[in-house]
């Protein structure tokens, strides 16, 4: 055998043009395939990682409560929520924050806007990822009406540190009410779902709101180890159905986005006549859902194109072939004349092709990785726009895997052998006679 | 300084809310109040009398071309119903409200779905609210004061203050500028809870529709958050004339759409 694969190593060089040719084929199509599966991966655990860093936790409840007969958004009892998830997930991390909508009016212009009221001192993910331009974390935390803001909303308004400026929003229960904000910080930051964030302290805006003193919009549970999620969030329903709230789950992609977008007031009547809080707990594979659907679109489109691509390479290799055997014909008949079979010659073309395939794979699995490297460590691009969605601190993520990588190695060398195949033993099939006389 | 100033406000806000959400069910009416807005309310709800009218609104914002709307009014005080069909601009034809006591819905034929709004939703994004065209009932909302005595323009007019007796009101305090000569106000400030002034309302003009009733024909409602952004209304076409019952209903919304 080891014969077998060394004559057929050197007699991928003998023509050196045609594997030249077919070779580059194999080269791009696993560029390409790793590529894809190096941006699915990567993907995904961006915005998962980036989500978990702004605006959501390994699992994340959120609520509306029924009150004489209206629906209210929010979580009222969260002191007790958050004791029922302590006690259900041991050693978890557990923070509350509030979120408004709310306009923002500074020398005549008005904005919409979502602002997130959190805990300063325990809720610092924030503050992690932010580079400052003007103030600092330090004098946010220090001032109870302090605000900051994202480059992009300052430059809006022409806000600068110091500045104060008024919000007006409708309460949850329907009546206006105002607060003076100080611009205590001016940042920017590559995480895309920071990057609209106008942070404020978690009890002005619960005031802003009018709500009781342990309300909260919504509840973010990190776990030490975020592995089995799903099976930790059904102990977690488990506790708080015992414990008298309505829990439930999203039920598709859509309602787990609402998990971690709700904010503000709901205008809602409630026919049923009870009181009561509902909760819904969302994992973040769950979030997620969502980006996986449009990772699985694109990677369809990805196996399209692979296949077109692989068609037309069993198209070279059909024809390479032919030509090949044509041009063999002496060798093949000498072979068959000292006693090779016909399965032996049919092998040998078969791995001719193999190694040339597995040759030019790696150096496009090479390339592949190169190009991931080069985007992934030094090349920066502008977080500014949709592109951020795939970016971490500017860095393009692309995560090439072994398994992704085997996949594609597999693949490309499967098809070979079953694309050279056929050729080839048609090749194997001509008698020593017939190929000597068609040389001669 | 400035951090203890902002703190100092802090508080203030703080005590101003705590002092609205705590004491105010507890708050009774002062009777001279009571009286004053009884008897405008008696003049501007409309009981015994189905209303038909439409009110063209005009909104300016400084630096953007004025906004215009045209709202069709039917109004039947006795039953606390209204119902509101928008006619122009043509973007925003067949949008509509239907109120019912505390129930207010919003039809949208874009989606043909009707959303359940506060009954005091602003009417299409202007300083206008919804109960702007409805009945009043100040004195079940608010604990209303005596406030004392002023001129507005060249009119002698009596203050009543309103601080609500529950949240779910668009404005939790309120000043009433009642016109001594004939009753009628002629001034509404707006505050929020934390006592900041929102919106300012003039009835500039008022039109008698028999038994003693009166709807407002001119008002200018003027946005204190927004200096310079005004809506100016105009009420036309005012009719007396039975409403087909009909016409008070979801239904009849979705109907004038098509």
């Amino acid at each position: 055998m080891i014969h077998f694969i060394t004559l057929a190593f050197k007699n991928i060089f003998r023509q050196k043009k045609r594997s030249l040719t077919l070779g580059v084929n194999y080269s791009f199509v696993t560029f390409v395939l790793v590529l894809l599966l190096a941006f699915s991966t990567g993907a995904t655990r961006n915005i998962r990682n980036n989500l978990i860093r702004a605006s959501a936790g390994h699992i994340t409840i959120t609520g509306q409560y029924v009150k004489e007969g209206r629906v209210y958004l929010g979580i009222p009892e969260t002191s007790k929520v958050v004791e029922l998830a302590k006690n259900a997930l041991g050693n978890a991390e557990i923070l509350a924050r509030y979120q408004v909508r709310s306009a923002m009016y500074y020398k005549g212009l008005s904005k919409m806007l979502l602002f997130v009221g959190i805990d300063t001192i325990r809720d610092t993910g924030y503050r992690d990822q932010m580079t400052f331009l003007a103030g600092s974390w330090d004098r946010f935390v220090g001032d109870p009406n302090g605000v900051l803001l994202p480059k992009d909303i300052a430059s809006y308004y022409g806000l600068e540190l110091g500045d104060e400026t008024v919000l007006s929003t409708r309460s949850r229960f329907g009546a206006f009410n105002t607060g003076i904000l100080k611009v205590e910080g001016i940042y920017t930051t590559n995480n895309f779902f920071a990057n609209g964030a106008v942070l404020t302290h978690f009890d002005f805006l619960r005031r802003l709101d009018l709500s009781g003193s342990n309300t909260s919009s919504t509840l973010y549970v990190y776990l030490k180890h975020p592995n089995n999620v799903d099976e930790k969030r059904n102990q977690l329903m488990s506790v708080l159905k015992a414990n008298g709230f309505q829990v439930s789950r999203p039920t598709n992609d859509a309602e787990a986005i609402s998990v971690i977008s709700s904010a503000s007031t709901k205008y809602q009547v409630d026919e049923s006549g009870n009181d009561r809080v509902e909760l819904r707990v969302a994992t973040i594979n769950e979030v997620l859902g969502i980006v996986r659907s449009v990772l699985k679109a694109v990677n369809a489109v990805g196996a399209v194109i692979t296949a077109i691509m692989l068609f037309i390479i069993a198209i070279s290799i059909f024809i390479n072939l032919r030509m090949t055997i044509n041009e063999r014909l002496r060798e093949i008949g000498t072979m068959r004349a000292i006693g090779m079979e016909s399965g032996g010659v049919t092998l040998l073309f078969v791995f001719e092709n193999i190694i040339l395939s597995l040759l030019f794979t790696a150096v496009g699995v090479v390339a592949a990785v190169g190009v991931s490297l080069l985007f992934r460590y030094l090349i920066v691009l502008p977080s500014a726009g949709n592109l951020g969605l795939f970016l971490d601190m500017g860095h393009f993520v692309l995560i090439p895997t072994i398994g992704g990588i085997a996949l594609v190695v597999a693949i490309t060398t499967l098809s070979t052998a079953l694309f050279a195949f056929f050729p080839a033993r048609k090749g194997g099939k001509i008698t020593p006679v017939e190929a000597l006389n068609k040389v001669f | 300084m400035g951090l203890k100033r902002i703190s100092l406000r802090s508080a203030a806000l703080i005590l101003i809310a705590a002092v609205i959400a705590v004491s105010i069910p507890a708050q009774q009416s002062e009777p001279r109040a009571l009286k004053i807005v009884t008897e405008f309310q008696n003049k501007l709800n409309l009981e015994g009398l189905d209303i038909t009218n439409t009110f063209n609104l005009v909104q300016k914002k400084p630096g953007e071309a004025d906004r215009v709307l045209q709202i069709k009014v039917y109004r039947r005080d006795a039953a606390d119903m209204f119902t509101l069909i928008f006619q122009y601009p043509p973007s925003e034809k067949g949008k509509g409200y239907f109120r019912e006591g505390d129930n207010l819905y919003l039809y949208l034929p874009t989606t043909r779905e009707f959303v359940y709004r506060n009954r005091k939703d602003d009417v299409g994004s202007t300083d206008v609210r919804t109960d702007t065209f409805g009945r009043l009932e100040l004195e079940k909302q608010y604990a209303l004061s005596y406030d004392g005595q002023t001129t507005i323009a060249s009119w002698e007019c009596d203050v009543i203050g309103l601080k609500a007796r529950q949240l779910d009101v668009s404005f939790p305090i309120q000043k009433w500028f009642v016109r001594r000569s004939d009753g009628l106000p002629v001034k509404v400030e707006n505050y929020s809870a934390s006592g900041t002034l929102l919106r300012t309302v003039y009835y500039i003009q008022y039109q008698s529709v028999g038994n003693g009733k009166e709807i407002f024909t001119k008002l200018l409602s003027m946005d204190n958050l927004q200096p310079g952004q005004k809506t100016y209304i105009t009420n036309e076409g005012i009719s007396a004339s039975k409403i087909e019952n009909y016409v008070f209903s979801k239904a009849y919304l979705e109907q004038q759409s098509r």
